[in-house]
C-alpha cells in the first residue's frame, strides 16, 4: 500500500468523530491493506513495532525536528521548528507547513529507482532507525528520517512526523482495531480480543482472522517468552467482595514490580508490567525460578526489593534494580529481590487463561511443587474477621494490604475489573461520631458544614478531623436538617453537636497530630455517607483508629 | 582501473590478508564515513571498492583503491561487510607510516586486524543487511573545474556563515566559477576565475545543494588534492580526487535542491 493512500485514510479517520464510522474507516484500510495488513494494523495505532517485541522506536523530538529542518525549505533550524511546534501544539500539522522534499535524490538521475513511498518502506526505514546503534548512529537516524520526510507529501509528512514521535492522535485506541479487524474480516468480535489477548499482537490477529477466519482465531495460543499484558485490580473492600462471592481468594498484596515470568524449560525469561525484558537486571529471580519451577510454564507475579534480613523495602527500589543495567552483582547485594509468583497461565503445554483462579493456584502448586520461595501467599476465606486477620499478618510483615480476587474468574489480560481487588489500608473508612459543625458562608449561610468527627474513647469522644468535601448542596440541606435538632450550643458560626449521627469518612492517611486531643488527624477526609444504620456506639473507636495508623507504617 | 562491481550475487570474501599503510587505510575509511556507518567492501585481484549511499538517497561515494597501494595484498575476491566507525577507531590507533595487518578468519567471520603489537578482532556485518548499493548514474555535466582541495573548503565555510544550501555554478561567458549562499539577512558570493582554478572548461551551471552534505564530503577531500568537479543545471555534483598517490580514488556525487526561492 502507498503510504499516501494511509495518509489519506489516517485524514479522514482523524476528521470522524462517530466511534461506529470510525471503526468502519478503520476496517476498509484493513481491508485493502493486503500484505501490509500485519503493519497497517500498527501504523493506524501509531506504532511501528508489535506491542510485545521489546524493540522501541525512541526517536526525540530534537531528532525529528532535526530531519525535519533539514527536509524544510531554505534555512529553516531546530528551533525556528521548535517555535512552531510550541505555537501550534502539535508536530503533524508544523510538518505539512514546512514545504518539505526540496532535496532531490539521486534516484531522479538514475541512481535507483524513484517510486512513491510505501507503508512497508516506512516501516523498514523506522525500524533501521530502531536498530541503529553504536558511534554515528545519531546521524544515520537523523539522515534516514531526513531522507523518509524528504519524500514525503504534506498530508504524509503529518502523520509521518506523528508516527515518529509516537503522537498519532486520531482517536484510534486498541478497541477501535479489534472492532475494525472483527468487521473487516467477519471475524466474531470475542474471538479477536480472546487471540489479541493471548499473542498481543495485533498485525498478526488481523492477518490470521483474514486468512483462516473464526477458528484460527480460536487455535491462537500463548507463547512462551512473549508477555502478555497483566490483569490488574481495582480498589475494593472486605465486605463488598464477600457479599459479591461468599468466598474470597486472599493473598497479601506486595508492594513491588509486576513481573510475568516466562520458562520455556530452558531459559527463563522476565518481563515487566509494560513488557520490557527485564531478566538481566533480576538474576536472582531467574536462578530462583530455575530452582524452583518445573517448565515450561508462564507465571505472574510480584517481584520485591528486599534489604539484608529479607524485609521488604519500597518500591522504587525494585524500580532501581529494573533500570540498572550494569554493575548488577553488586547492585544484588545492597538490594536483593524476591519473586511471589501469584498466579499460573500456562503450565504443562496447556493455557490457563479460562481456568479459574483456583484451578490456576492448583497448576501453580503443581509448577512449583514445594518450592515455597517463591510463591505468593493464597487462602480462601468467607468471614470478615479472618481476613481481617489476614491483612494485619500482612501488613505486620511490611506489605501492602491484601488483594481479594473471585476463586472463579478466569484470566483476563489487560483487564481492570472486579474480580481483583485490591484492598490497601487507605481504602478502609472510618464511621466516625459528628460531634461539632459550623454554619456556612454567604449561600451556604443557612446550612451547616464542616463537620467535626470525633472516634469513641473509653469515656466519651475525641475529634480526629473536619469533613468539608464531598458533600453537595442538597446533602447539606438533608445533613442540617438531620443535625439541627442535636445542636447544644452555639458560638459565632460554630456549633456544638451531641453525639447522634454516624458519618462514614474516607481520607487518604491518618496522621500524628497536636491539633486534636486525639493525637490523630485525617488527611483529606471526605464525606462518604450518613450511616443510618448504626448508632453512636457503634461507631468506630479511637484504638482503631491508632491501630490504622500504625499500619501506615 | 575497472569497475568490478557487480550487480548482486557477489559471494561473501574467504581468503583476505592485507597490509596496508595506516594513513592509506584511514584515509579510505574517511571519505566513506562522512556518508554512511557501515558499507560493503568488494575484495578482487586488482584492489577493493566500496560504493554507498547515503540513507536518503541523497549523496554517493565510490571509492577504489588498488593493491598497488597496499604493501602486501591477497583475497580470493569477495564481499565483506564492516562498521566503518568502529574500523576507524581502531585505524586510529596507529600513528602516521604505521603498518595495518587486515586479516580475515573464515571460520569466524572476523577481522583480525594488527597494529605493532595491538590486535583487534573485529565482528563483520552481514552484507545483505547493508543497504543496497546504488547504481552508478551516466551524467554528461556541461561545465568541469579543476579546483585545489582548501578552494572547496573555503567555499563551503563562507557558505556556512549564513546559509543552510549553497550554490555551484559556472559562467560560461565570463569563464568563472562561482559560489552562493544566501542567509536570512546576509548572503556570501565567491568567485574564482581561471587563474585561481586548475583547470576550466566552460558550461553553463547553476545548481543549488545542501551544505550539510557537502561539509560533510569535504571534511574528507585534502586540502591539497586537485578536485576534478562536474557541474550541470539543476544537476548533480560530482567530484573526483585520487589519494595514496593516485592509487586510490575517490568520487563523490551529491543530488541537488530544486531552485524553488
Amino acid at each position: 500500500m502507498e503510504f499516501a493512500e494511509f495518509a489519506a485514510t489516517a485524514a479522514e479517520i482523524e476528521g470522524e468523530s462517530a466511534d461506529i464510522a470510525t471503526i468502519e474507516l478503520v476496517a476498509g484500510l484493513l481491508a485493502d491493506a493486503g500484505d501490509d495488513l500485519p503493519i497497517c494494523t500498527r501504523l493506524v495505532q501509531g506504532r511501528v513495532f508489535p506491542a510485545y517485541e521489546a524493540t522501541k522506536l525512541d526517536i526525540g523530538p530534537k531528532l525529528c525536528y532535526e530531519a525535519l529542518a533539514r527536509a524544510a525549505g531554505r534555512n529553516v533550524a531546530v528551533d525556528d521548528i521548535e517555535a512552531r511546534v510550541a505555537d501550534v501544539g502539535e508536530i503533524g500539522a508544523v510538518a505539512t507547513e514546512l514545504d518539505l522534499g526540496g532535496q532531490q535524490g539521486l534516484a531522479a538521475f538514475g541512481a535507483g529507482s524513484q517510486s512513491p513511498l510505501t507503508v512497508a518502506e516506512v516501516a523498514d526505514e523506522l525500524a533501521a532507525i530502531a536498530s541503529a546503534s553504536g558511534s554515528g548512529s545519531r546521524g544515520t537516524k537523523v539522515e534516514t528520517l531526513f531522507g523518509l520526510f524528504n519524500r514525503a507529501s504534506d498530508a504524509e509528512a503529518r502523520y509521518l512526523a506523528r508516527i515518529v514521535l509516537s503522537e498519532m492522535r486520531i482517536g484510534v485506541g486498541e478497541g477501535t482495531v479489534r472492532d475494525a479487524i472483527a468487521a473487516a474480516f467477519d471475524a466474531p468480535v470475542d474471538a479477536v480480543e480472546r487471540a489479541l489477548q493471548v499473542t498481543n499482537d495485533y498485525g498478526n490477529v488481523a492477518r490470521v482472522a483474514r486468512d483462516e477466519g473464526a477458528d484460527g482465531l480460536a487455535d491462537l495460543e500463548l507463547t512462551i517468552g512473549r508477555p502478555v499484558k497483566a490483569m490488574l485490580a481495582q480498589a475494593g473492600t472486605v465486605t463488598e467482595a464477600l457479599e459479591d462471592w461468599e468466598t474470597a481468594a486472599v493473598e497479601w498484596k506486595y508492594d513491588g514490580a509486576r513481573v510475568q515470568v516466562h520458562d520455556d524449560g530452558e531459559t527463563v525469561r522476565l518481563f515487566s508490567r509494560n513488557m520490557e525484558d527485564v531478566t538481566e537486571p533480576l538474576p536472582e529471580v531467574v536462578s530462583a525460578v530455575e530452582d524452583a519451577v518445573d517448565g515450561p510454564a508462564i507465571l505472574d507475579g510480584e517481584v520485591v526489593a528486599v534489604d539484608g534480613d529479607g524485609d521488604p523495602l519500597p518500591f522504587q527500589e525494585v524500580l532501581r534494580r529494573f533500570r540498572r543495567k550494569h554493575d548488577v552483582a553488586r547492585a544484588s547485594e545492597t538490594v536483593g529481590v524476591r519473586l511471589h509468583a501469584f498466579d499460573c497461565l500456562h503450565a504443562d503445554g496447556r493455557d490457563l487463561l479460562d481456568a479459574p483462579l483456583v484451578d490456576r493456584q492448583d497448576a501453580l502448586d503443581a509448577v512449583l511443587g514445594d518450592a515455597d520461595a517463591v510463591r505468593s501467599t493464597f487462602w480462601l476465606a468467607d468471614d470478615t474477621e479472618r481476613i481481617e486477620d489476614i491483612a494485619d499478618e500482612a501488613l505486620a510483615a511490611g506489605h501492602e494490604g491484601i488483594m481479594l480476587k473471585d476463586p472463579d474468574s478466569t484470566y483476563s489480560p489487560g483487564k481492570r475489573g472486579k474480580h481483583w481487588r485490591k484492598r490497601k489500608p487507605d481504602v478502609e473508612t472510618l464511621d466516625l461520631v459528628v460531634t461539632g459543625a459550623q454554619w456556612g458562608e454567604g449561600r451556604r449561610a443557612t446550612y451547616l458544614g464542616t463537620f467535626e468527627l470525633s472516634a469513641r474513647t473509653d469515656d466519651g469522644y475525641a475529634p480526629v478531623g473536619n469533613v468539608a468535601t464531598g458533600i453537595t448542596d442538597e446533602q447539606l440541606a438533608t445533613l442540617t436538617e438531620l443535625l439541627e435538632p442535636h445542636v447544644t450550643r452555639e458560638t459565632g458560626q460554630r456549633v456544638e453537636i451531641e453525639p447522634a449521627v454516624v458519618f462514614e469518612v474516607g481520607y487518604e492517611e491518618i496522621q500524628t497530630s497536636s491539633t486534636y486531643d486525639s493525637g490523630y488527624a485525617l488527611r483529606f477526609p471526605r464525606f462518604v455517607e450518613v450511616r443510618s444504620d448504626k448508632a453512636v456506639a457503634d461507631g468506630d473507636t479511637l484504638e482503631r483508629v491508632e491501630r490504622l495508623a500504625a499500619r501506615q507504617g | 582501473m575497472a569497475s568490478f562491481l557487480m550487480d548482486g550475487g557477489v559471494a561473501v570474501a574467504k581468503m583476505f590478508n592485507a597490509i596496508v599503510s595506516a594513513d592509506t587505510l584511514q584515509a579510505t575509511l574517511d571519505s566513506v564515513s562522512v556518508l554512511v556507518d557501515e558499507c560493503k567492501i568488494h575484495l578482487n585481484d586488482e584492489g577493493l571498492e566500496i560504493r554507498a549511499v547515503d540513507p536518503a538517497n541523497v549523496g554517493m561515494v565510490d571509492l577504489t583503491l588498488e593493491a598497488a597501494a597496499f604493501e602486501s595484498y591477497e583475497t580470493d575476491g569477495g564481499l565483506i561487510g564492516v562498521n566503518l566507525s568502529r574500523l576507524e577507531d581502531i585505524a586510529g590507533m596507529a600513528d602516521a607510516g604505521q603498518l595495518v595487518h587486515l586479516e580475515l578468519d573464515e571460520e569466524t567471520r572476523k577481522l583480525h586486524i594488527a597494529i605493532d603489537g595491538l590486535e583487534y578482532t573485529l565482528a563483520l556485518i552481514d552484507p545483505d543487511s547493508i543497504r543496497q548499493e546504488p547504481d552508478l548514474p551516466d551524467l554528461d555535466l556541461a561545465a568541469h573545474v579543476v579546483i585545489e582541495g582548501k578552494d572547496i573548503d573555503r567555499s563551503v565555510t563562507a557558505a556556512d556563515m549564513v546559509s543552510d544550501h549553497i550554490a555551484l555554478g559556472v559562467d560560461a561567458t565570463d569563464e568563472l566559477f562561482y559560489v552562493d549562499a544566501e542567509g536570512d539577512t546576509d548572503d556570501v558570493h565567491l568567485e574564482l576565475d581561471r587563474e585561481d582554478l586548475i583547470d576550466l572548461t566552460p558550461g553553463d551551471a547553476h545548481s543549488l545543494f545542501s551544505l550539510d552534505y557537502l561539509q560533510n564530503m569535504n571534511k574528507a577531500i585534502p586540502k591539497d588534492a586537485e578536485v576534478r568537479m562536474e557541474l550541470g543545471d539543476e544537476f548533480p555534483v560530482k567530484m573526483h580526487f585520487d589519494f595514496a598517490e593516485g592509487q586510490g580514488s575517490v568520487t563523490y556525487m551529491l543530488a541537488p535542491r530544486i531552485q524553488s526561492e
